[in-house]
């Protein structure tokens, strides 16, 4: 920049009528950092008034809240335990995990590698538009049209795999319905863009020449995937999986009809209707809870809470790790 | 087999007549299969993923050994595999869309979408009755966040991109995980203030519940954009004396004018189906209120949820005809920030390519 022109004669210094002391830019620059900081104080809020009104709930149940498996609101002194809801979540993350990542690195591969541009856009575009869909709309649709077909999977899943103890079931009398397997489908449907959003933009950064060189050296489409494409993306994807994990964690309406809660642990009997998911459990239960039983509320909300932050931060580290061009 | 001699492999070869035969047989013939084995009564699940889905793979490999030798196998396995997987999201997607369409239509008419929930039983006709208050309730406490949400989101977006500070990377982070907060936390933290202050639960609630959820959005959507206006410009402004404020006001922020819009539209999109937060927030209404800051209002994801558990077939109607005006509205949304977000280079394409004829 410097090198451009050499002044000739030095001009007559003026006074910069403008400077990063000036007061109006000060009280921007001061305005912006409060917006930025907010961020911290939203979540110091949400922490401070939940633990507030939790606080009786975790004071009389103790630790075994978060590891019991009873919830009584007639016992005299009430006994609240979330221990299945919150291994029930885990499960419903996981089977949702499980079936959105393959379906969203597909997508994904799809788009970047395969597609002409056009298509490729439209692809995008819809998968955006999944994104974009209220959890309600997922719920009502969950509810009447793809829990009965979820039931059927569920149905030939265990009639040809219920020797493998994830299928197995205790009795078939339910007809499948309101296990974490279909709502770990809902969930998954609900992630799917998520996954696909982060993957899709780790690919299509990628070093052309890198794939290139692979497909140069004699390499296939399979072989540049599976050496080359994946092992330099796999920490966005795996920070694009994390991040899903923690929505599906916190889902609430769209799995909270087709799923069944109940007070029992669920150990990975996926077709069972047992378990439940912490979300929904919060959702049953507030519409005729009694003071206490708002406080054990309130202690669940906050342990919900405390989950998805944690594995949304490392998501996010891991995700703004893999994507250095993010940074400026 | 490693020693058998190689077919020759013209990977540059244009695909000969033959060859294109194979090729529309093999993608062919497994869904003929596939069809005809449902069409004998077989159960149709079992035929996608047992019958058909191997039969393609072994089809697809077939054609790419004949064409490309060993690796052609792995390759067109692969193929199939993708389309089949990215074929099965966009059926699910299909599926929400075409019954959102074929039962909301039931219920959809000019007065669903401008009457009230008055005097509407169970066994009402779908003639009376709808969602207007819901929606006029939808729009004010969305409305109330937006206006809250997008300059405090706008600020964050220009602290992100212009800050120095040794913390920005962490406020990203955050910003970040936030976005993945849970629907029913937000609501149950208004609550729990509710709670604490003695407040009343209102319309103002529910819009301070949603608060969390749309900000992150906003922020990261709104830095883009920032980061898309060239920093010259904003170099340029400092450069002719402007103080930072003047720069962001008068070159920075007209500069990324749609961006911030999709930003706006993007939050919108992101919060007007939250439930969770509203249902613990908000009292819900059947009459239409037109007060946000006290007293109940009913908003549309609350009539869908109210409704969604009924076993009345109108009741169940009413919900599908409340997703739909909840779907369009999100669908208005959705296209006008990708009109916005559309590339100004696709613009001018055409008058570039006269130019150079």
């Amino acid at each position: 920049m410097s090198d451009s022109s050499a002044p000739k004669t030095a001009p007559a210094r003026r006074k910069l009528s403008a400077g990063p002391l000036s007061t109006g830019d000060k009280w921007f620059f001061r305005s912006t950092s409060v917006a930025a900081y907010s961020a911290f104080v939203l979540v110091a809020f949400i922490l401070l008034f939940l633990f507030l009104q939790a606080a009786p709930a975790i004071t009389s149940q103790g630790i075994s809240f978060i590891t019991g498996s009873t919830w009584d609101n007639t016992a005299e002194p009430i006994v609240m335990q979330i221990g299945p809801m919150i291994w029930g979540s885990i499960l419903i993350g996981a089977v949702g995990v499980v079936i959105a990542t393959p379906l969203a690195i597909a997508l994904a591969y799809l788009i970047v590698y395969m597609l002409p541009n056009r298509l490729a856009s439209l692809a995008t575009n819809l998968v955006d538009l999944l994104a974009a869909l209220p959890s309600v709309i997922i719920g009502l649709w969950g509810l009447f049209v793809f829990s009965p077909v979820a039931a059927e999977w569920g149905a030939a899943l265990n009639a040809y795999l219920g020797w493998f103890p994830l299928f197995n079931v205790s009795s078939a009398d339910n007809g499948f319905s309101g296990s974490p397997f279909i709502a770990g489908w809902i969930v998954a449907i609900m992630i799917v863009p998520i996954i696909t959003s982060i993957t899709r933009e780790v690919f299509s950064q990628l070093d052309r020449d890198l794939i290139n060189g692979a497909l140069a050296l004699g390499g296939s489409r399979l072989s540049t995937l599976r050496r080359v494409i994946l092992p330099t993306s796999s920490g966005a994807i795996v920070g694009g999986v994390l991040l899903g994990l923690g929505r599906a964690l916190g889902e609430t309406v769209a799995i909270f009809y087709v799923l069944q809660l109940t007070f029992d642990f669920n150990w990975g009997q996926i077709l069972e209707p047992k378990g439940g998911a912490v979300a929904s459990m919060i959702l049953a239960k507030f519409g005729e809870a009694n003071a206490s039983e708002v406080s054990g509320l309130m202690a669940s909300g906050l342990v919900l809470f405390v989950i998805t932050l944690i594995i949304n931060f490392f998501a996010s580290v891991i995700v703004n790790r893999a994507q250095p061009w993010r940074k400026n | 087999m490693s020693f058998a001699p190689r077919p020759a492999v013209q990977p540059w070869a244009r695909v000969n007549k033959s060859r294109r035969a194979e090729i529309l047989f093999a993608s062919i013939m497994p869904s003929a299969i596939a069809l005809a084995l449902i069409a004998f009564g077989l159960d149709r699940n079992l035929t996608l993923v047992g019958v058909f889905l191997p039969i393609q793979v072994l089809a697809a490999s077939v054609v790419g050994y004949r064409a490309f030798g060993r690796r052609g196998i792995g390759d067109a396995a692969l193929l199939v595999i993708v389309f089949f997987l990215a074929s099965f999201v966009l059926v699910l997607l299909a599926s929400v869309v075409t019954s959102l369409v074929t039962q909301g239509s039931k219920a959809l008419s000019w007065s669903f979408v401008t009457q009230n929930n008055i005097y509407v039983s169970n066994t009402t006709s779908l003639d009376y009755g709808g969602v207007g208050h819901a929606i006029v309730g939808t729009l004010m406490i969305v409305g109330l966040t937006t206006l809250v949400t997008v300059p405090l989101g706008i600020a964050m977006a220009v602290y992100l991109t212009q800050s120095q500070s040794k913390i920005k990377n962490l406020v990203r982070t955050l910003t970040q995980a936030i976005s993945g907060l849970p629907s029913v936390v937000a609501g149950l933290f208004v609550l729990s203030m509710v709670l604490t202050f003695g407040w009343e639960k209102s319309g103002v609630m529910g819009s301070m519940a949603l608060l969390p959820l749309m900000l992150p959005t906003v922020a990261r959507v709104a830095e883009e954009a920032l980061r898309l206006v060239p920093v010259d410009l904003r170099y340029a402004a400092l450069a002719l004396g402007a103080p930072n404020y003047r720069a962001f006001f008068q070159v920075i922020l007209p500069a990324a004018k749609s961006g911030i819009i999709t930003a706006m539209l993007l939050g919108v999109a992101r919060i007007i189906g939250e439930t969770a937060p509203l249902l613990l927030t908000v009292p819900i209404n059947n009459g239409t209120s037109w007060n946000i800051f006290s007293g109940n209002i009913m908003t549309l994801p609350a009539y869908i949820y109210g409704y969604l558990s009924s076993l009345f077939s109108t009741s169940q109607n009413r919900a599908w005809g409340g997703a739909i005006v909840l779907m369009i509205i999100v669908a208005i949304l959705f296209t006008t920030t990708r009109i916005l977000s559309r590339p100004k280079s696709m613009k001018s394409k055409p008058t570039k390519q006269k130019a150079s004829k």
